[in-house]
């Protein structure tokens, strides 16, 4: 977060850490991003919106100034350093919304790439246009929240105006970046747009891996019913055609995890889901990348220094 | 094959609980048990109504099964405590919930009860923060007296000596020479186990999420009801369970959170230690109550537990555990069993009971429940 005054815009808190921790990149979650690999998972306090079923409302809805006494105070050169103590191959930024932390975070990634580490991060790219070229600049792939179209949703549920900022960036960022989109989904609020979200998403390209989320009760929402799966899946079905690899999680034991050859619908990637941040790789079935059916190009970003490519995650 | 059922509000699954791939899970245990567990939704770690889950849940299984060995938990209260700010009468007031709902189980089933708790709990103080360490210092997020330490530099020991809240720092042979550990045992147990002082508790760089505002205390000891026995170890309170066995339908209850300051039923008091090491609630206080002998090596504190999460990926629902415990007495006992509780994602594992309902909360948000079948011939 920040404040102003004469000098300018300055960041209240640098360099002050709510999660740092070791996790598998499926949990993030990541699916197409170096499956299986280990990444230092960190956060700040503090975000942009104001989600009525924040998930971790404790770290970014409460005050960052009454949190600071419990966060981890780590320089970005002891942040890389642990990431390779704990042997990750990348640093993801997954608690809260990165553009409230960006100086921390461009110094973050200064060190990270002269340690080889890339930076992911999950966001709700509700940015302006430089803001976004700012989070390229930081980040190599992305795992954007696309919560809902609907003026009306975003106003009652996110506290936004309007979603056009974020379907701009995601443009903009698929462009140039790996990027993944996540949708948590509420029956009776934003459920009947997921046939416009999966227009959307292949509009910009079929080949993002789109997670849709149940909506986990939590915050605000607490006392809401869970979502039925069968609906929300059911509801799902017309998305498939559109989109090879939608997911659907978020739940203990989901069925929908795994990944499937666009071609032949062989399994490429299989995984377990203990849902709520629990997933994890169990096999790779296809080497270098192709499917072991047909050899159809099972798109994957390998984490890696360098060269710069949209399939290629570089610090 | 044991058999997990999962149910995620629903939405219920049968699943090898060894390989995580769904199981063609059938017969009337299994059918009897996914019954139990549509009518009992987990209310959530920190709904007032949790300990009330435990009961009913237990209840409809007896019901259903008619078990002779029940091991159950209630845990509500010491979530609450640990997390939310209340009065000490409030706390209070949720330890006399959690022995209400034991004593309804109780008297609606009959059986016979030992009732211990898992020690008493202190106002967290503060934490020490050893995240700037040249080596690595780990512990779990539940763990607060106890954290390993790897690799330290001369400085990082320096430092870690002069700590005004580190009672000690112990070295790895002295830990093992503790408890009579193996040469491999050795490999999985830190370079040294530092011990916080009462009131704090360590800060690592793999630790995560919500500041507590109570801690588990000093307990060396712990209450123990068991009528007419004198237990005076928790490796004792086994032996009792079995020899109560021979006569009566018996439960074991643990009470989470509560020590012999709280715990308002008659008690005694109980060795909750080896020496300079005590136990802190979880899986191994728990395997060491139903094993009857230390169980400090499962799982132990400050091991570098993130390397072997991912060694294997059997018993993917079972959280750090990598093979189900031997020894345990629901797993020797031949009648019937079941455990219950809503303390963790490890009751299927620590009591070996044939049928174990428990919570599917992960960091406290409520998933739905877990049922794990170990034995479906006993009906």
């Amino acid at each position: 977060m920040y404040t102003s005054n004469e000098q300018g815009i300055r960041e209240r808190f640098p360099e002050r850490w709510s999660s740092c921790a070791s996790s598998v990149i499926e949990s993030i979650p990541f699916y197409h991003v170096d499956p299986g690999s280990r990444c230092l998972a960190i956060g700040t306090t503090g975000c942009n919106f104001r989600c009525r079923y924040c998930s971790n409302a404790y770290f970014a809805k409460e005050d960052p100034e009454a949190q600071q006494d419990r966060l981890y105070s780590l320089t970005p050169g002891k942040l890389v350093a642990t990431a390779k103590k704990l042997n990750c191959r990348s640093l993801v930024f997954s608690i809260n919304e990165p553009t409230v932390s960006i100086p921390s975070l461009l110094d973050v990634a200064r060190e990270a790439k002269a340690a080889g580490l890339p930076l992911g991060c999950l966001t709700n790219a509700y940015t302006t246009e430089e803001g976004t070229e700012i989070l390229a600049a930081i980040f190599s792939f992305f795992n954007i929240s696309l919560k809902g179209l609907s003026d009306e949703f975003n106003r009652t549920y996110i506290g936004i105006g309007s979603v056009q900022p974020v379907l701009r960036n995601i443009r903009r960022l698929a462009q140039i970046r790996h990027v993944e989109v996540a949708t948590p989904v509420i029956i009776g609020a934003n459920d009947h747009e997921i046939e416009d979200m999966a227009d959307f998403i292949a509009s910009v390209d079929p080949e993002i891996p789109w997670h849709v989320f149940r909506l986990l009760p939590e915050d605000e929402m607490i006392h809401a019913e869970y979502p039925s799966i069968q609906a929300i899946n059911a509801a799902l079905e017309s998305a498939r055609k559109k989109l090879p690899y939608v997911y659907f999680h978020n739940f203990v034991g989901s069925d929908w995890v795994n990944t499937l050859c666009p071609a032949c619908g062989a399994v490429a990637i299989e995984r377990f889901s203990l849902g709520c941040g629990g997933d994890k790789l169990n096999r790779l079935f296809c080497k270098d990348d192709l499917c072991s059916g047909c050899g159809r190009k099972i798109g994957i970003a390998r984490l890696q220094s360098s060269p710069v490519g949209k399939g290629e995650a570089q610090s | 094959m044991s058999v997990a059922i999962v149910d995620g509000r629903g939405w219920q699954n049968a699943f090898d609980l060894k390989t995580g791939e769904k199981a063609e899970a059938a017969g009337p245990v299994v059918e009897m048990v996914r019954g139990v567990l549509q009518r009992h939704a987990y209310p959530g770690d920190m709904d007032p109504q949790s300990n009330r889950w435990v009961s009913d849940t237990a209840l409809d299984l007896m019901d259903h099964y008619h078990p002779r060995f029940v091991f159950l938990t209630y845990a509500a209260q010491y979530y609450a405590g640990r997390y939310t700010v209340m009065t000490k009468e409030a706390r209070g007031g949720m330890i006399a919930d959690a022995f209400r709902e034991a004593e309804r189980f109780v008297q609606r089933s009959g059986v016979a009860a030992i009732v211990v708790g898992t020690g008493d709990m202190t106002q967290f103080l503060g934490a020490i923060d050893v995240t700037g360490l040249d080596g690595l210092a780990i512990c779990t997020h539940w763990s607060t007296r106890y954290a390993g330490l790897h690799e330290p530099s001369p400085a990082d020991m320096q430092f870690l000596r002069e700590h005004p809240h580190i009672e000690k720092i112990i070295p790895r042979n002295e830990v093992v020479g503790l408890f009579g550990g193996t040469a491999k045992q050795a490999l999985r147990t830190p370079e040294h186990l530092m011990l916080a002082r009462k009131g704090y508790a360590f800060k690592t760089i793999t630790d995560t999420k919500k500041t507590p505002v109570m801690i588990p205390s000093i307990n060396f000891s712990v209450p123990l009801y068991a009528p007419g026995r004198a237990v005076s170890d928790i490796t004792g309170i086994r032996q009792a369970v079995e020899e109560e066995l021979l006569r009566n339908n018996v439960a074991l209850i643990v009470m989470e959170g509560v020590g012999r300051e709280d715990f308002p039923w008659p008690h005694t008091p109980c060795a909750n230690s080896a020496k300079w090491y005590y136990y802190e609630p979880g899986s191994a206080q728990y395997l060491t109550i139903t094993s009857g002998e230390h169980r400090f090596f499962d799982y132990p504190a400050g091991y570098k537990y993130y390397e072997e999460l991912h060694e294997t990926n059997d018993y993917p629902f079972s959280g750090y555990f990598k093979s189900v415990p031997s020894g345990t007495l629901g797993g020797a006992f031949p009648g019937k069993s079941i455990a219950v509780g809503n303390r963790s994602m490890f009751m299927h594992m620590v009591a070996g009971a044939d049928i174990a309902v428990e919570c599917f909360a992960r960091n406290l948000y409520n998933q739905g429940t877990m049922a794990v079948i170990h034995r479906d011939d006993k009906l």
